[in-house]
């Protein structure tokens, strides 16, 4: 059966770098993958910019019939239709940030609701200026069900400071997704973080005895989305 | 205060927005846009107003207005938009009016590219509009930097009467970086501007405040114009920055502003691994430039030559030249456009440079 996993959330919240994340698993664990780059808001920093490895890995990308040509034509690609009906077993949504990047999605509603499984997760980083306190969260995540016509189903813990990213980010991170899903009753399906804060955040919650129904998996990221610049000093920025 | 992960655009725009900006007025273009939108989300919030004008030209002639009533007020664009504000911006320079401009470089000429350069250092400091003006421009190297720079941004407009402009490549606007803000301090005296036109009664006893920039009568013009170029000198003598790295007995010296020269910085790591002694002079105000500065560097007796680094095809350079007025060779590695130099090319040059 086709499981179909649609990312949305804050612009800037780490969904195409999550997005990559999944789809580079899936398709080393045998899974046949589709990754759907559908961001028509920002020409920068899509998932499609790693459209090479994808494709290498087995991937299958679809992405805007403009993206990555310098062309700012928000534009929905038309063979988005085939992954409801081709025979990929995992198909992934990364879709714009923000409820304006979410309406890409809308025009897929009946597709969506013929699947079988269908997972939406929303990516926080509490890090990020709009989604930094409980009420910006809420009323983002109610925006944004109302444009994509879809219900959110998991939480993605994704706190996050970049390069700075250290166990008590992610432990923030907890917090505001525990209160998240106290309040809407979404359960958190993930926290996701690189190797060294992750592992760290996995300590420090046995230490504070965090409730894990609040972290879900505890997803390690590699970071396909690393930029030149991260490098452009190697003294610190 | 907490660090938060945010966009160069995003910064800037919650920066200036701590420095007590309530007026934004723009049109969108990549790779700025970042700034009105964060506007249009915050300012209503702060009792701000929010306006995407219908054009550039309408947008600078917005912020014309809104600083003769006093207001603290900015744009922002990138480089085409920049050029069709600069008509406005004469007249804002010629009516001595404050405000901040932030122009995030993409490449050029023309509509060019949405990816980032740095072709705009000529439009910046040497006019861009008509007559004898400057603007003090500001360029910052990170994300923080440009926070940091925004508060005092507003404040130098304030206390010279004059536009400013924040010059970043448009990597600056797009990358993310954990930034902290501090609570906006004014480490000036700001003068009260009682220029501003914000309405006249006759028992202030005080004249009408006309905010003008025709002069029709040559002496008027003329004493307009040195103030102006009096002014001018005041911020010259008393505004200019630029940071000095690892330039203690370098041999070579590379001159830099803006992202670029984190990726000078990079290469002088990478130099000093082979025993290679290089420093970096970067201006943090490219006008006024840096010019005794780099002069005194790149004229030490240690120093064998200088390398001008630019996303350009060496604008900067002839004001680097200019300083050093022949006395070393000043050397230009960078390309028009886009294309962005890795730290290993900046290598590469300094060895031939030392071969030679």
């Amino acid at each position: 059966m086709k499981a179909t996993t649609v990312l949305i959330g804050n612009f800037g919240s780490g969904k195409s770098e999550l997005a990559l994340n999944l789809a580079m698993r899936s398709v080393r664990g045998g899974s046949s993958t589709v990754l759907v780059d559908l961001d028509i808001i920002n020409p920068y920093f899509r998932s499609a910019e790693r459209k090479h490895m994808l494709e290498q890995n087995g991937v299958k990308l679809i992405y805007p019939t403009y993206a990555m040509t310098g062309v700012e034509s928000p534009t929905v690609p038309p063979d988005v239709y085939s992954v409801f009906i081709d025979e990929h077993e995992t198909v992934l949504f990364d879709v714009g940030g923000d409820p304006s990047g979410a309406v890409a999605l809308g025009q897929f509603k009946r597709n969506f609701d013929e699947l079988g499984q269908l997972h939406v997760l929303c990516v926080v980083n509490c890090m990020r200026p709009f989604s930094a306190t409980l009420e910006q969260n809420l009323t983002m995540m109610a925006q944004i069900q109302t444009r994509c016509r879809l219900a959110i189903t998991g939480i993605v813990n994704n706190a996050n400071l970049s390069y700075e990213t250290t166990p008590q980010v992610i432990a923030e991170g907890y917090s505001m997704v525990e209160r998240i899903s106290r309040e809407t009753g979404i359960p958190v399906v993930m926290t996701s973080g690189m190797k060294a804060p992750l592992s760290g955040f996995v300590r420090l919650a046995r230490e504070l005895e965090l409730d894990p129904s609040y972290m879900g998996e505890t997803y390690e990221i590699e970071r396909y989305m690393r930029r030149d610049w991260e490098s452009f000093t190697t003294l610190g920025i | 205060m907490a660090k938060k992960l945010m966009k160069g655009c995003e910064a800037v725009a919650e920066a200036a927005i701590q420095a007590g900006c309530r007026f934004f007025f723009g049109y969108p273009i990549t790779p700025q846009n970042d700034i009105p939108e964060y506007m249009s989300a915050r300012l209503p919030k702060v009792g701000g107003c929010f306006l995407q004008a219908e054009s550039e030209v309408a947008a600078i002639n917005m912020v014309y207005g809104a600083s003769g009533s006093g207001a603290r007020v900015m744009t922002s664009s990138s480089s085409p938009g920049v050029s069709l504000k600069m008509e406005g911006i004469s007249y804002l320079a010629a009516a001595e009016l404050p405000c901040v401009i932030v122009n995030m470089m993409r490449g050029g000429p023309g509509l060019g590219s949405i990816q980032a350069s740095q072709g705009d250092y000529f439009q910046t400091t040497k006019g861009g509009g008509h007559g004898d003006y400057h603007v003090i421009a500001l360029a910052p190297s990170s994300v923080q930097e440009a926070i940091d720079l925004m508060q005092d941004a507003f404040d130098l407009a304030d206390v010279y009467r004059t536009p400013v402009m924040m010059l970043a490549d448009g990597i600056i606007g797009q990358m993310m970086e954990p930034v902290e803000f501090h609570p906006a301090e004014s480490k000036r005296v700001l003068p009260e501007k009682t220029w501003a036109a914000k309405g006249w009664d006759a028992a202030s006893g005080r004249p009408r405040a006309i905010i003008n920039s025709l002069y029709i009568e040559t002496e008027e013009l003329q004493e307009l114009n040195d103030r102006l170029q009096a002014r001018y000198d005041a911020i010259k003598a008393n505004e200019t920055r630029c940071e000095l790295y690892n330039c203690d007995n370098a041999e070579i010296i590379l001159t830099a502003y803006g992202t670029i020269s984190r990726i000078c910085k990079s290469a002088i790591a990478l130099a000093a691994q082979e025993g290679i002694k290089v420093g970096l002079v970067r201006p943090i105000t490219i006008w006024p430039f840096p010019t005794q500065e780099v002069h005194d560097v790149i004229c030490a007796p240690n120093v064998k030559a200088a390398l001008n680094v630019e996303v350009s095809a060496g604008q900067m350079l002839e004001d680097v030249r200019l300083a050093v007025n022949g006395e070393k060779t000043v050397e230009f590695l960078g390309r028009p456009g886009s294309f962005v130099p890795t730290a290993e090319d900046i290598l590469n040059r300094i060895k031939e440079m030392r071969r030679a």
